[in-house]
């Protein structure tokens, strides 16, 4: 591992309150170190911005589903054809692939390796398919990665909760996650996608019963909210609410919120859940009410889900919400229910700026981000390909640095669409450098509870992106200089150069070998799995911390 | 003697089922008993004992002169085909892309020449499905769709439905419905409460005419009564159950049944019905596929390519060629004048492996030195993925699942081609190292 000094930079390291200094950043076996011999291999910095590598909180990049929305485009892949990038490695086979809403493995590494970003997760990961889920981040070089594993529509963990049986749920939490090589807890529609594989088509509300009165998504959310924290699970439970996409669920979402108030939780792709229903019916904003209780609730945390204007992929484990899509839109669909744990749908998508949802889903997300008091718990996502493809942050970056730029979009869409957002209010904040580098790496870092990334602390992982200033934060972001992976060059120049393996972002906690014996009993009686076959064995790198690991250190 | 040992839960690749609830015992260096195996599993376990040899041009050669003259006719050769026949693990799937991709060849699997009208059907209009625990689990209504089960996949009604006891179907067989539909001479299984037997030539038209009943409001659905074909009185006949299911797995066959003309218009009305019938209830479609792990070739290449079969190299990056760019069209066309099959192939449909045969050809994979495809410059033998060597494949729904070797044997296939790309990187990187030093001297 060789030695680098990053000369001169001006550094944005929101952890350590470093807000534009000039500095150097030197980097020793893969970590910050305080300093190095002048002889040490240099980048010249001098005039461009330093920040930690990019962090992304959530995406999809690989799973199960993930791989279906690939099989369902070929039509968007050959819009996009990705040639090799030049690599100087001479023991790596630089690999071409394709590009589109869904890229292929390969070209995911090294996209989000050329925006400057050096770890990403994997927000959705049905817990039977983990193996393919992890031999997908094999290929995607470069970023460090891990997955989150899907709990809400569990049917063992619903016979727990049935029973009354909450610690021995939290005990089977603790075993999946290091069963499955995942990172953390994820919610998806609690309850409702059960409710989908069993015909219904009503919306789910949080006492709604899931096949008893004992389970409701209020229940397995506080079930499973709580293992986290007890589990000292370094993520919050990362929670998709119910009645994503439905016109009124800002109430569902402010009654979750509720639900769970003072626990420590995640909401996801907020932008989905914050909207509120107009007498006749039609959508409107309710982004200001859920920002507001978000920003008045220190205990959660929120990623935004930004919708941008263009093509999208739609795939999640809210296999109704797809179907309702598709009976909406008339765009091929394609439905997995997935045995014993979670649902998986995908429908190819484009907002349309003259489309009446769509711009409102636009405005609601620059609502979010704008009305937003800390940016330390409200981060930047677009539910990559949910909302748009992870290659539009840059432009996302660009609305929320450039009022004027905001402007000139907000005057594309008819106002009519806009009633009543706080957009039409003439929101005139710019995000600083400083919270850009807060809503894509330090932040979304310090909510994953990574103690050594989005951060240059001595001791961080040596991951660094040199960025070259300008008028326009679009290309600035879209295309940094200099990408340093864990010590590694990787894009000199701006030229992606060197595609080193990433490493796996697991966790495993310890758990009371006695649930084993019931979970054994429950694959003996409806999986058609093998329970000795359903782990996947130990990742190739060690675990993570747990969070009673990581308060200890790491940056402030 | 060695001692007998048993490896329990191995996963058998002998159909797409996949099952791995098999436990192996092994005596004296071969497999004598194969416990809860088919007739399939049982062939495709058989004693366990492969070829161990590596051949250069007809004669016996160490395993490293093999790989090194394998490399050299691939990177000689103009243009190369990669094919991912079955018997092949994940990481080998994997593997070969990469050469592929490095040598700027093409890439097709034996998918294209068995399943590529339900790919195509599939891209057209998505699918509704579900993995097989959600059958077993859930199904009340079992349509058998010319799924020859009981000879194809003959443990499917006893570990998937309409057997076992399911979560939500307590009484297991007796609390569901089976409906066998046999279209010509494709017949379903022998247990069925209802049999409806179609011509092939009504057969599209029956999936039609039932979607469009189901699609119909309810309260005009009896408007078809007045349709007079065959077609509609087959749909007439199957809606009322298939419409009071509360979960019906509507299961075919995807790979070839001499006895069903196959189509992409076939399978996307298959998959028409599926989608549809979830605007009234849920259904789900389980597409069979046979053995060898064929899906994990499809999402493998699909991963890393973002096509699943027929990928074209040449431009630098992944070009989808579904309709001209199979195999067999490219042998035959002489686009490419060099091969790698990768895998089992005497499990080669016999038409590609005589296109294969025009060629100067590697083959690497199991019982390689004795493969069918004439004109082989090189064979490597290796152990078979789940009986010799670990790995993982998919399920036909494409559930991941282990391998377990329970015999020792031969290198394993993903191994050896890991090595070979190795080789044919050095090769290629002074190739170009060597094309460098000719330009510079030219300007010199």
């Amino acid at each position: 591992m060789t030695q680098l000094r990053i000369v001169g930079g001006t550094v944005y390291d929101p952890a350590n309150d470093i807000d534009g200094d000039v500095r150097d950043i030197c980097i020793d076996a893969g970590r910050v170190v305080e300093s190095l011999p002048s002889t040490a291999p240099r980048i010249d910095a001098r005039g461009m911005i330093v920040m930690a590598g990019g962090v992304d909180i959530h995406s999809h990049v690989a799973s199960g589903a993930v791989n279906v929305a690939r099989r369902l485009l070929p039509e968007a892949h050959a819009l996009d054809p990705a040639i090799a990038p030049a690599l100087v490695d001479t023991d790596i086979i630089p690999r071409s692939g394709v590009g589109g809403t869904v890229p292929s493995t390969f070209t995911t590494g090294y996209r989000y390796a050329g925006l400057g970003y050096t770890t990403v997760f994997d927000a959705a990961v049905a817990p039977l398919m983990a193996r393919l889920a992890h031999g997908q981040l094999d290929d995607t070089p470069i970023v460090d990665g891990g997955f989150f594993a899907l709990l809400g529509n569990d049917d063992f963990l619903f016979a727990q909760i049935d029973a009354g049986e909450r610690e021995r749920a939290r005990e089977y939490a603790a075993w999946l996650l290091g069963a499955t090589g995942a990172y953390a807890i994820k919610v998806v529609n609690p309850g409702g996608v059960e409710l989908w594989k069993r015909g219904s088509r009503e919306r789910t509300e949080l006492d709604t019963p899931i096949g008893s009165s004992r389970v409701t998504p209020r229940a397995i959310l506080e079930t499973l909210v709580d293992a986290s924290v007890a589990l000292d699970l370094p993520h919050a439970t990362h929670i998709h609410c119910n009645n994503l996409g439905l016109p009124g669920n800002a109430v569902t979402t402010l009654a979750t919120m509720r639900a769970l108030d003072g626990r420590r939780a995640h909401f996801t792709h907020l932008q989905f859940h914050s909207y509120t229903a107009a007498p006749d019916g039609r959508w409107r904003s309710g982004a200001r009410e859920v920002i507001e209780y978000v920003n008045t609730h220190p205990s959660i945390t929120a990623d935004v889900g930004q919708v941008m204007f263009g093509a999208a992929a739609t795939l999640t484990a809210d296999a109704p919400v797809e179907y309702l899509l598709h009976k909406s839109s008339g765009r091929k669909w394609a439905n997995v229910d997935i045995e014993l744990e979670t649902g998986c749908g995908v429908v190819p998508h484009e907002y349309r700026e003259r489309a009446a949802v769509a711009a409102l889903q636009w405005a609601i997300g620059l609502e979010l981000f704008l009305l937003s008091a800390d940016p330390w718990r409200v981060v930047l996502s677009t539910d990559h390909p949910n909302g748009g493809s992870f290659m539009s942050y840059p432009r996302l970056i660009r609305l929320l640095m450039d009022h004027a730029y905001r402007d000139e979009q907000i005057r594309r869409v008819d106002p009519r669409l806009l009633a009543g957002s706080a957009l039409m209010d003439g929101l005139d904040r710019e995000y600083t450098y400083r919270e850009i580098a807060i809503v894509t790496r330090a932040g979304p870092a310090r909510l994953l509870g990574l103690r050594d990334k989005g951060h240059l602390s001595v001791g961080a992982d040596g991951d660094v992106t040199v960025y070259a200033p300008g008028d326009d934060p679009a290309r600035t972001f879209g295309s940094p200089r200099f990408v340093v992976k864990g010590g590694t060059v990787v894009v000199e120049e701006g030229e992606l150069r060197r595609a080193p393996v990433g490493r796996r972002l697991h966790v495993h906690p310890p758990f009371d070998r006695a649930v084993t014996q019931q979970i054994r009993a429950h694959f003996d009686s409806y999986a058609t799995v093998r329970f000795d076959n359903f782990a996947v064995g130990e990742p190739r790198d060690a675990p993570c911390p747990l969070a009673t690991a990581a308060s200890s250190t790491g940056a402030r | 003697m060695s001692p007998t040992t048993l490896t329990a839960n191995a996963t058998c690749l002998g159909c797409g089922c996949a099952c791995d609830d098999i436990d192996v015992v092994v005596d004296g260096g071969r497999i004598v008993e194969v416990r809860n195996a088919c007739t399939l599993g049982a062939a495709w376990f058989a004693d366990g004992r492969v070829p161990a040899r590596c051949l250069v041009d007809d004669q016996d050669a160490p395993l490293e002169d093999a790989l090194t003259r394998a490399a050299e006719r691939l990177f000689a050769a103009r243009r190369v085909l990669v094919y991912l026949a079955p018997g092949l693990g994940c990481e080998a799937q994997r593997a070969g892309a990469a050469i592929a991709d490095l040598l700027r060849g093409v890439l097709d699997s034996v998918t294209t020449d068995t399943a590529l009208d339900l790919v195509l059907a599939s891209q057209e209009r998505g699918f509704a499905a579900a993995t097989l625990g959600e059958i077993r689990n859930r199904a009340d209504v079992v349509v058998f769709w010319a799924a020859d089960v009981d000879r194809r996949y003959p443990r499917f009604t006893t570990r998937y439905a309409p057997i076992p006891v399911g979560m939500h179907l307590k009484a297991g067989r007796t609390s569901r419905t089976v409906i066998a539909v046999d279209v010509g001479r494709a017949t379903a299984p022998a247990d069925a409460d209802r049999r409806i037997a179609i011509d092939p030539a009504d057969e599209v038209a029956t999936l039609i005419a039932l979607q469009a009943i189901v699609a119909a409001p309810a309260g005009e659905r009896q408007t078809f009564a007045q349709r007079e074909d065959r077609a509609w009185a087959h749909a007439r006949d199957l809606v009322t159950t298939l419409l009071g299911g509360k979960y019906v797995a509507l299961v075919y066959d995807a790979e070839p049944d001499e006895r069903v003309p196959r189509s992409s218009s076939r399978f996307e009305a298959l998959i028409g019905l599926a989608q549809s019938l979830n605007a009234a209830t849920r259904c789900a479609a389980v597409a069979l596929r046979a053995g060898g792990n064929r899906s994990g070739a499809d999402a493998m290449v699909t991963a890393q390519t973002g096509y699943p079969i027929a990928v074209d190299f040449a431009r630098g990056a992944p070009r989808y060629r579904p309709y001209d760019g199979s195999a067999s069209a490219c042998l035959t066309r002489r686009e490419v004048d060099a091969a790698l099959i990768l895998g089992d192939a005497s499990s080669i449909p016999a038409s590609v492996a005589d296109a294969i045969s025009s060629v100067r050809h590697v083959v690497i994979g199991p019982r390689a030195s004795i493969a069918p495809t004439g004109r082989v410059a090189v064979a490597i033998d290796t152990g078979v993925p789940g009986i010799h060597s670990d790995g993982t494949a998919l399920r036909t729904d494409d559930v991941p699942l282990p391998l377990r070797p329970s015999l020792s044997g031969p290198p394993s296939t993903a191994s050896l081609v890991a090595h070979l790309a190795k080789a044919l990187l050095s090769l290629a990187r002074a190739d170009r190292r060597a094309t460098r030093d000719d330009t510079t001297r030219g300007r010199a």
